[in-house]
């Protein structure tokens, strides 16, 4: 089932990855004040729309869409950069603030909210044929599952911003990211010509809803 | 436990169950519109009298695999090698879920269990097909699974039906209702701790294990009150020593490689790496009821391909073991492959079986299959090995290193056998094993244990310009010698059952289901299921028709297609 078109209700659309929305994000979270016990989930989420969009999609392309994201792995990633196992600059203060209920509890609310229609294109068959064949080689739907639908602590990663699964697959590689060193391993064991391919192919799949 | 690597991409869309966002719900039951269950479907009670005799019940099939001793040889002949031509599906159950079934269906005078992926189960009038009830466990946010959201199916004793699920809890239900009973924690799924395998009950005692080996874990199996869930027993899979006797050569007597020197200097530097050595185990124990012991195969070491961080034979990883069924106690082992950086761990499940020993005599033995290829033939009493098969696939450049590049050896590291169960004819000194072959690199890379993640210590990746394909072999127990082999198109994950009737069934990725010779393999018969077959057979009688059934939902490893459907076939 395909979500409705909800990008155009956001009227920018930013391609660099420091563009002037990134800055006024940021300058947003700086000037926010630090979630507190007192503050409602709702509250909470507010900060989490400066990046991650105000209807879920994020303002940049290298940032994740996290709306209908399971709450399994949401969870996961901000107790990972809470420990500093993953790091961000971003990323990394916020989480600290947050006790486990609190990261179980948006990741809850971002879980329960409809993953948006980014409307990428399908890969074209050449592309589709090379992300397919590097699929049964290291076997990324064995975790991702089938049409990378994604599970419990298993990110969705089916419609998901092409530039931010390239860039995280590369830095899986690197290391620059460092929370899954599995990850990392089968980046290694796959060339940038299919990651690239992997990326766009997985973007342009669609959002299947669960049953 | 086999890592994640995939033949082929994209089957049909894959019906996601809920995932249990719901913390609150405690449970939720579904009872679908259906007629009242006539009073002849009331699930009777399983004493431990019928579960001991399971191997003489022709109606009734009460364990995972079959009885205690695992054999799935079933005494129900009605169905032979001369009529089995004949047989045509009698009826279609297609469950919620679209994704990779491994179930073995439970029959207990007409009703039958089945589960699908997500930790779900029916009950199912063993006739006709018809729901009875319906449980769907609510799973937490948290499940952490390498290869599938599978389940392998319950066990039933008294008046309960016993499953285990993907967030590491053990649930009890009512068999007349599917309503919960009870309900225990295993262990901490963010830990990387997750059930897949089919509980065995015995004597009043639930015995799990644990998947995890991808993860860092420490395996175990343990045993619970089957009244109320009360743990009673813990067998931790790896012992605080885990370093063992620095084998230098496999059980088979091929050299491993091992650089025995560094190894030492890494346990001199960082201490026995006990507590995240992983040693899963998630297939059924045999029961020898005579001894009143359990055998059973231990998973790989964590990580899987980097031994470096892992000095010592990593007891009792890829290992059959032997404890006390009253007190978990520990009472002999094999290692098949000490300090394994391979994955080609002991995964299918033991068989007790009687087989001729060295010199010529029956004696009580155990069979296991190996990913390695090999059949593995031990003397029930201390464990210790009396012979191994021929081959049943290739094997090359054993055993190479894995090297930071990728080194070519095999098998790959799904086998061999992977965790399918084999089936045995003891009339004909046959058990019957599927194979996979899948030619693969290994590749390493070191990372420190990442608490709970995925943890390779490198990959095992599939050489795609490479030729895949795998069989059905009968090996001849009191040889080791090949009696008969099938070759199919594509690799083999599922399962086999023997019967009385000289027959053998076991399924294909391409959705045949078949039936062979036991005698010879001559193929007698291939239903066409649409999804992978690739869940072990089960049968039963009842109302005096013969039945077999089988899930045809495909598989998540080797990406053969999903489905959601469970086929029962009778004569026409």
């Amino acid at each position: 089932m395909r979500r409705s078109n909800t990008r155009k209700a956001i009227g920018v659309t930013q391609t660099g990855p420091l563009g002037p929305v990134f800055f006024i994000a940021i300058l947003g979270i700086l000037l926010l004040p630090a979630p507190s016990p007192a503050q409602t989930i709702e509250e909470k989420a507010q900060l989490c729309a400066a990046c991650h969009g105000e209807n879920g999609i994020p303002q940049e392309k290298t940032t994740p869409v996290i709306w209908g994201q399971y709450q399994g792995y949401l969870y996961l990633v901000l107790r990972d950069y809470k420990s500093g196992a993953r790091k961000n600059d971003i990323m990394s203060p916020l989480a600290e603030t947050l006790a486990r209920e609190d990261m179980m509890a948006l990741a809850l609310y971002f879980s329960q909210k409809r993953w948006p229609d980014l409307q990428q294109p399908a890969a074209p068959p050449d592309v589709a044929a090379r992300a397919i064949r590097a699929n049964g080689s290291v076997g990324c739907t064995g975790c991702h599952q089938g049409q990378y639908q994604g599970e419990g602590t298993q990110p969705r990663v089916a419609g998901q911003y092409r530039e931010y699964l390239q860039q995280t697959m590369l830095d899986f590689r690197t290391r620059a990211r460092g929370n899954n060193p599995g990850m990392t391993d089968l980046m290694l064991a796959t060339s940038e010509a299919d990651i690239a391919a992997l990326a766009q192919y997985m973007a342009g799949l669609q959002y299947l809803p669960g049953q | 436990m086999s890592p994640i690597r995939t033949a082929l991409a994209i089957a049909g869309a894959c019906a996601l169950a809920t995932t249990g966002v719901d913390l609150a719900t405690s449970q939720e039951v579904k009872q679908e519109a259906r007629p009242a269950a006539r009073p002849s479907l009331t699930p009777s009670n399983v004493t431990q009298d019928m579960l001991n005799r399971a191997a003489s019940d022709g109606n009734n099939f009460l364990h995972t695999n079959g009885d205690y001793t695992q054999k799935r040889y079933h005494p129900a002949a009605q169905i032979n090698a001369s009529n089995v031509r004949r047989l045509r599906p009698a009826w279609i159950f297609q469950t919620d879920v679209k994704e990779s079934m491994e179930t073995s269906p439970i029959i207990v005078n007409g009703v039958m269990y089945v589960t699908t992926s997500f930790s779900q189960v029916y009950a199912l009038n063993a006739q006709t097909g018809e729901q009875l009830w319906y449980y769907k466990q609510p799973l937490g946010p948290i499940t952490t699974y390498c290869c599938g959201p599978n389940n392998r199916g319950v066990a039933v004793a008294d008046d309960k039906v016993y499953l285990a699920t993907l967030d590491a809890k053990l649930v009890a239900l009512d068999a007349k209702t599917g309503n919960k009973v009870w309900q225990t924690d295993i262990a901490d799924p963010e830990l990387g701790y997750s059930e897949t395998m089919a509980p065995t009950v015995v004597k009043g005692k639930v015995l799990i294990g644990t998947n995890g080996g991808e993860y860092g874990i420490r395996g175990f199996v343990k045993a619970y009150d089957a009244k109320d869930g009360k743990l009673l027993w813990t067998f931790d899979t790896i012992p605080e020593n885990s370093v063992g006797v620095w084998a230098e050569k496999d059980a088979t007597g091929r050299d491993m490689k091992r650089n025995i020197q560094a190894e030492k200097d890494q346990l001199a530097k960082t201490g026995d790496p006990y507590k995240t050595l992983g040693g899963g185990v998630w297939q059924n124990p045999a029961v020898d009821l005579a001894t009143n012991r359990i055998f059973f195969v231990v998973g790989n070491p964590s990580p899987d391909l980097d031994g470096s961080l892992r000095p010592g034979d990593n007891l009792y990883t890829d290992s059959l073991v032997s404890l006390d069924l009253d007190t978990g106690k520990y009472v002999c082992h094999l290692q098949y492959i000490a300090h394994d950086v391979w994955d080609l761990d002991a995964v299918s499940p033991p068989v007790l079986v009687d087989v001729r020993d060295k010199s010529g005599k029956l004696i009580p033995g155990v069979l296991h299959a190996g990913k390695t290829g090999h059949v593995y033939v031990h003397d029930r009493k201390d464990c210790s090995l009396i012979r191994f098969s021929d081959a049943m696939i290739p094997q090359e450049n054993m055993w190479t290193l894995p090297t930071a590049q990728g080194a070519r050896m095999l098998p790959g590291a799904n086998g061999g056998v992977e965790w399918s169960p084999m089936a045995v004819n003891p009339q004909l000194g046959l058990s019957y094993a599927i194979n996979l072959h899948q030619p693969m690199t290994y590749q390493v890379q070191s990372s420190p244990y990442p608490g709970g993640k995925l943890w390779l210590g490198g990959a095992f990746k599939v050489i795609p310009s490479e030729e895949q394909w795998g069989n059905i072999t009968a090996v001849d127990y009191n040889t080791g010698k090949i009696r008969w082999q099938v070759k199919t198109p594509q690799p083999m994950i599922g399962g086999v059952l023997a019967t009385a009737g000289g027959v053998v069934f076991t399924g294909e990725g391409n959705g045949k289901f078949n039936a062979y010779d036991a005698r010879n393999g001559k193929v007698l018969w291939t239903f066409n299921a649409g999804a992978g077959v690739n869940a072990p057979p089960s049968t039963y009688t009842v109302g005096g028709k013969q039945y077999v059934v089988v899930a045809a939902g495909g598989n998540v490893q080797l990406d053969f297609k999903r489905g959601n459907s469970i086929i029962a076939f009778a004569l026409d």
